[in-house]
């Protein structure tokens, strides 16, 4: 009977367990293993101290002098820093404004359609929101008296228009598992908070969010990942530059590899993002235990 | 049945007889480069398929490629750097014999050779000889080709206030290029030709005086505001087109993208004593299917194909057999202009890889925050080092 039973697991998981062998567990084996060898395949440690010491990881002349490039470490952080808490927060303020208003749903559409979107096509667009000639952000600014600049072109401002941009481009995504979430919340709660005295501000906090409180760890984690291996939409839009400026981990990484052919630094990098990836995946699959 | 196996045998050879020559030219370009294929076609009956892919892709898809032994063509035109790098690992054809050293401009051939064996063949090249201007443009305006410093320097004084004009010079973007030839031009001009090949070779630092100095020129100008802000480098030459800018730094392939060629003119840096004369290099990769055929197509290419493509405009031979004739009469002015010029390879293309790139992405920085220039040459030398 152990032995049918022992067949069956077998059957049924080994393909799975083949497939994730394959293209998980071998390439990230692969990876770690690369980034401790140099090209004559001699055990060392220079590939770490040669990404880690880079200028292109941590920019310290920048950092002291408070100019861009800081480094990838520091932009990625910077991105974290600002499209995390923005994205989250306009996704559940869209989710509950546009939950009861007329043509909400359309409205959600258009804003979904920076999800959908290829994030290449999504870089083409930042470009030109933020060009000098054609930029819609520049016609908006003319209104203040700013005169007319190419945003991505410039070291100072060329990361903040392309987290900017990538705002515009995930909060679609915060939205719509935020609307999904507050079906999930009974209309009682709001009826017995409203005879109860509650006014809709602490109905939102006391209860909304509360209760969302799953969704969110779900948006943030998730945003948390996107922001760590972005690379489509800043290779499209500034490949990084101008001088490294807004340059992140993925398009370092993908530099190493594919221009340089250090595939030992380029595996240094992979190694950093997974290590960062992992830990932002720990609230994730925590909420997902608590909650099976 | 046998007879049937042969023909199938037969219509397989035909079928797959299909050469594949990879270019880097699209569009108005690429136009341009399809005659000499067909002419070849209409020659040795061999049909052939252009596939476009920009150098800075290829370069990162091909060694892979070439490393598991695969071809995605069977003639690719490649940077010169790069066919040398992957003939020392012994996955290009050698081409000596096929064709003959000296029928090229001196020196041509050179960087595809490892050793006395020739691994590539030099096609037709893209001068870069300055700036271009509108004659119409400099006529309204009452403008004259400098033939100083000064005169330019008053010049471009001049255009800024012309109404209606964006910037003096527009500062063509992208991927970098336009801006690294500008910046080549003004180390020729005021650091002489010696510091280019000085510089690929690396005999030359970039925070070096002559360097510094050179570059302080270009950086007087960019500080001045007489260079537009980078803007990509095709809507530039509508912008300069149109007027938004008077002059504009391309390369001689610019003669074939604008609506008008007899309007258009080109000064150097006064005192340039040499120019970029970028070569168009092809190979046979060694994991090719049609090696001979490819042989027969990459010697017509180097040859009888360059006087075909010089006659569509915008390309200099490197094939000394090509007359003066074949030239349309807007190549004639650019050939004249570079009488008693040295010609140089160009930097970036030589160099090649994280230099490259690197040399790009700095030259972006300099150009809207010129007061970087200490830190961009930097930069230049630990990379060149890399």
């Amino acid at each position: 009977m152990r032995k049918s039973r022992l067949l069956h697991f077998l059957v049924f998981m080994l393909p799975a367990l083949a497939l994730v062998f394959v293209f998980v567990i071998y390439p990230s084996a692969r990876t770690i293993i690369l980034s401790f060898f140099d090209e004559e395949g001699h055990f060392t440690l220079q590939n770490y101290k040669k990404v880690l010491s880079s200028r292109d990881t941590i920019n310290i002349d920048g950092i002291a002098r408070g100019e861009f490039p800081l480094g990838t470490l520091l932009h990625n952080a910077i991105w974290i820093a600002i499209h995390l808490p923005f994205t989250t927060f306009l996704g559940l303020i869209l989710a509950v404004l546009l939950r009861r208003t007329r043509g909400g749903n359309v409205l959600k559409s258009f804003i979904f359609f920076g999800m959908v979107m290829p994030m290449i096509v999504g870089g083409v667009m930042i470009n030109f929101l933020f060009d000098a000639n054609v930029g819609i952000v520049n016609a908006l600014l003319k209104f203040f008296g700013v005169h007319p600049r190419t945003w991505t072109a410039h070291p100072e401002t060329a990361l903040f228009s392309l987290i900017l941009g990538s705002v515009w481009l995930w909060t679609g995504f915060g939205m719509t598992l935020y609307s999904a979430g507050l079906e999930t919340i009974p209309k009682d709660f709001y009826e017995a908070a409203s005879l109860d005295g509650a006014g809709p501000i602490t109905q939102f906090f006391k209860i909304t969010i509360p209760l969302l409180k799953p969704i969110t760890v779900v948006v943030m984690t998730m945003t948390l990942l996107w922001d760590l291996k972005i690379f489509d939409i800043v290779y499209v839009a500034t490949q990084g530059g101008p001088g490294g400026a807004s340059n992140v981990l993925a398009i370092q990484m993908y530099n190493y590899a594919f221009v340089e052919f250090d595939y030992g630094k380029a595996a240094v990098v992979a190694v950093l993002l997974t290590i960062f990836t992992m830990i932002a995946a720990i609230p994730l699959i925590r909420t997902v235990g608590e909650e099976s | 049945m046998r007879k049937f196996a042969l023909l199938i045998a037969m219509i397989s050879v035909v079928v797959l007889a299909k050469l594949v020559v990879i270019g880097p030219w699209s569009g108005a370009e690429q136009e341009k480069f399809m005659p000499v294929l067909k002419a070849f076609e209409e020659k040795y009956g061999i049909k052939v398929e252009y596939r476009a892919y920009r150098s800075e892709d290829l370069s990162k898809i091909l060694p892979a490629q070439l490393n598991a032994k695969r071809a995605p063509g069977d003639v690719i035109f490649m940077w010169a750097w790069f066919i040398q790098d992957q003939a020392k690992k012994g996955n290009v054809v050698d081409l000596t014999g096929i064709i003959n050293e000296e029928d090229y401009v001196p020196g041509a051939l050179d960087a595809v050779k490892v050793g006395n064996k020739i691994y590539g063949i030099a096609y037709t090249g893209k001068v870069k000889p300055g700036f271009w201007y509108r004659k119409s443009f400099f006529e309204k305006h009452g403008l004259k080709v400098p033939r100083t410093w000064y005169e330019f320097k008053a010049l471009l004084e001049n255009i800024k206030h012309i109404p209606g004009i964006k910037a003096p010079i527009a500062s063509g973007d992208g991927v970098g290029w336009p801006l690294s030839d500008v910046t080549e031009h003004f180390l020729i001009t005021f650091g002489g030709p010696y510091v280019q090949k000085d510089l690929i070779e690396g005999n030359l630092k970039w925070e070096s005086n002559t360097v510094r100095y050179a570059m302080g020129k270009l950086v007087e100008l960019l500080k001045k505001g007489y260079f537009g802000e980078p803007t990509e480098w095709t809507m530039a030459l509508k912008q300069w087109w149109n007027g938004d800018y008077a002059l504009y730094f391309m390369g001689s392939w610019i003669t074939g993208m604008v609506d008008d060629p007899k309007d258009l003119g080109v000064f150097t840096l006064p005192g340039a004593k040499g120019v970029v004369f970028g070569i168009d290099y092809a190979f046979i990769p060694k994991y090719s299917k049609h090696i001979e055929e490819a042989k027969k197509l990459i010697k017509f290419l180097a040859t009888e194909g360059q006087i075909i493509q010089v006659k569509q405009g915008g390309h200099m031979a490197t094939y000394k057999n090509v007359s003066l004739n074949d030239y349309p009469p807007v190549d004639r002015e650019v050939a004249k202009l570079l009488r008693g010029m040295k010609a140089l390879p160009d930097l970036d293309d030589s160099v090649g890889g994280i230099f490259q790139k690197t040399f790009w992405d700095q030259l972006k920085l300099l150009w809207v925050d010129p007061d970087r220039l200490d830190e961009v040459l930097k930069v230049l030398d630990e990379k060149m080092e890399e």
